[in-house]
């Protein structure tokens, strides 16, 4: 790493994230979508916390994690929107042409998604606190849900790069953002573990890695601090991160490749 | 071989599929050259340019650009060359001033460098009025210019061009002709530009290569291209269309090949100024008199109709052959 590439990772992170900014109808939509799951689902389901299962835990604190997560794959899907946007205009060879550093100009969108992602989080967050809700965790709390967030969405970047690498097409790649749904929604969305009905949907949860943020989220929202959530969550970030930026690095290889 | 700024040796580039791009060319630039590769669509042109320009790898064979091999320095190569692609590069979401100010950084100006070299670009290329509009808004003849900009930040002493006046109005393509040709005499950089106009290389180039189907068929300066046709071109005006067909078949013994295109006829014969008198008196004895007449020299075109058998620049209405004898 020399300064060369951490010069040429800032150029490339900041035109993405002026691009973001400058494009209201893709951060906008995000954000509604994200901060309209959390008003809604409190307002439509917040009763059922009153069952036992929910160990008198707030519906808010219980659904917030939902909120973020759908924010932060929305967020950081945009990476590899952009980066096939690039491809199109004929930018993605100008940025070639020059002797930028190959990985700066792929790891440019996945940050200034990563950027995106972290204002979202945090917007969440205050509407949630004003909305009434109170971190068991405190403050350290408030980090560790912005770190899962981090992490889940880079996962996801590396995902939205691999994908619009590979396809190159801005219809594929958008298609590829429809994961989002059994994501979000296979997973203990609404309710814990235990009040899941079916059997497939209580398995297909306990593989989805969605349910595993989840987990960590709530455990510092609703509970304090507790070692077990935490490590699983951090383990699973680790795991499907190694996994989508490896698929990422191969198609982006190939994308500058000169064969 | 310091005084060459490209030298291209048996390149060959094969595209998955078996499409055979380029096939097997040769050929050297010298420093400070302007010259022109001059082809039809789907000749090999924007191929050769992306394997020039460290985009592509060959197939097989050798390119040097600026005394690095294409494939063994790309990284050298990309600091000595400015490249303006066939489409546009350019990021629609940013101004014409952000653009070249962050092309500027990327090659490693400093920022206030890099805020006077943009500022230079946007006069040179008289696009100050708009350098703060985004460029998604721009229209195409402001597109082409700002994307010629991007290529001179750095001031390479390499040009590539690739059909840079396509589909651009007289009046862009003028202000483009006079960009490129300062960028050389003024400023003595090599260019190698691609074109599908006989006009275009004619009028700028020092030395063109005529490239058809990935293969070179004829090089040289144009006047020695012309020379090569051995013919001279007799161009005929007529009244009407069917004078014009008379006349060709009055004159079909004396002709190489002739062009009809509605009441003008093209001749190309072996001995312009002897045969034209004759030529004269016979359209005259059929009542046909020609209402203009002129001995031109032979045009690329014809040069590139004597190498390939075809026309490089399509005309409308135009009856042709090859008079067989
Ligand atoms: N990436 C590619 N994959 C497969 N075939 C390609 C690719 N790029 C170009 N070709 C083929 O190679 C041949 C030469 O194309 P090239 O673009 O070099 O022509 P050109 O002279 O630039 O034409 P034009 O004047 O239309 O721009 C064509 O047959 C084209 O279809
Ligand atoms: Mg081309």
């Amino acid at each position: 790493m020399n300064s060369n590439f951490i010069v040429d990772t800032y150029l490339m992170t900041k035109r993405s994230t002026i691009a973001i900014f400058r494009n209201p109808f893709i951060f906008i939509p995000n954000i509604i979508i994200s901060l309209f799951f959390l008003v809604v689902y409190q307002a439509g389901l917040s009763g059922i916390s009153n069952i036992p299962a929910f160990a008198g835990a707030s519906y808010l604190a219980f659904i917030l994690p939902v909120s973020i997560v759908s924010g932060a794959i929305g967020g950081s899907g945009g990476a590899g929107q952009s980066l096939v946007q690039d491809l199109e205009n004929g930018y993605f060879s100008r940025l070639l042409l020059t002797p930028t550093s190959r990985v700066a100009i792929v790891l440019g969108p996945i940050l200034a998604g990563m950027i995106q992602l972290f204002i979202q989080t945090v917007l969440i967050l205050l509407v949630g606190i004003w909305m009434g809700l109170e971190i068991a965790a405190g403050f350290g709390g408030a980090i560790v849900v912005i770190l899962l967030a981090a992490g889940f969405g880079l996962a996801f970047a590396g995902y939205s790069v691999a994908f619009a690498l590979k396809t190159k097409d801005a219809q594929a790649s958008q298609a590829g953002t429809f994961v989002f749904f059994p994501l979000v929604f296979l997973s203990t969305t609404f309710v814990p573990y235990e009040l899941i009905e079916a059997d497939w949907l209580k398995f297909v949860s306990k593989i989805n890695p969605t349910t595993y943020i989840f987990d960590g989220m709530r455990s510092v929202l609703i509970n304090g601090w507790e070692a077990e959530p935490l490590l699983n969550a951090a383990l699973v970030i680790v795991l499907i991160c190694s996994i989508t930026i490896t698929f990422a690095s191969l198609s982006a290889k190939k994308a500058v490749s000169r064969d | 071989m310091s005084d060459h700024a490209i030298v291209v040796q048996n390149l060959v580039k094969t595209f998955k599929g078996d499409v055979k791009a380029i096939k097997d060319i040769s050929f050297e630039v010298r420093e400070g050259e302007f010259f022109a590769f001059l082809g039809p669509n789907g000749a090999g042109k924007s191929t050769t340019i992306q394997v020039l320009t460290t985009l592509l790898n060959p197939t097989s064979g050798s390119a040097v650009v600026s005394g690095f091999n294409v494939q063994k320095d790309p990284f050298s190569i990309r600091r000595k060359i400015g490249v303006a692609l066939q489409e546009t590069g350019i990021d629609p979401s940013l101004t014409g001033r952000e653009l070249l100010h962050l092309q500027a950084r990327l090659f490693g100006f400093s920022k206030s460098d890099a805020k006077k070299r943009a500022q230079e670009l946007l006069e040179l290329i008289n696009l100050t009025d708009d350098a703060d509009r985004k460029v998604g808004k721009y229209s195409g003849g402001m597109r082409r210019r700002l994307d010629l900009s991007l290529c001179l930040v750095h001031r390479p002493k390499i040009l590539f061009l690739d059909e840079p006046t396509t589909g651009l109005d007289p009046y862009n393509r003028n202000a483009i002709w006079d960009e490129i040709r300062t960028l050389n005499r003024q400023f003595g950089a090599t260019i190698f530009l691609t074109t599908q106009y006989l006009e275009e290389a004619d009028q700028l180039a020092d030395r063109i290569s005529i490239i058809n189907k990935g293969e070179i068929v004829a090089s040289g300066t144009s006047q020695q291209l012309k020379k090569t046709v051995g013919m001279d071109v007799i161009e005929l005006t007529f009244h009407q269309r069917e004078d014009a067909e008379k006349a060709k078949d009055v004159l079909e013994p004396w002709m190489k090949d002739f062009r009809l295109t509605n009441e003008e006829l093209t001749l190309y014969v072996d001995n312009g100024a002897i045969f034209l008198p004759e030529m004269v008196r016979k359209l005259d004895g059929e009542g046909i008199p020609p209402v203009s007449l002129n001995l031109a020299p032979p045009t690329l075109d014809d040069v590139f109709l004597r190498v390939t058998g075809d026309h490089l620049e399509e005309k409308g209405n135009r009856q042709e052959g090859v008079v067989s004898k």
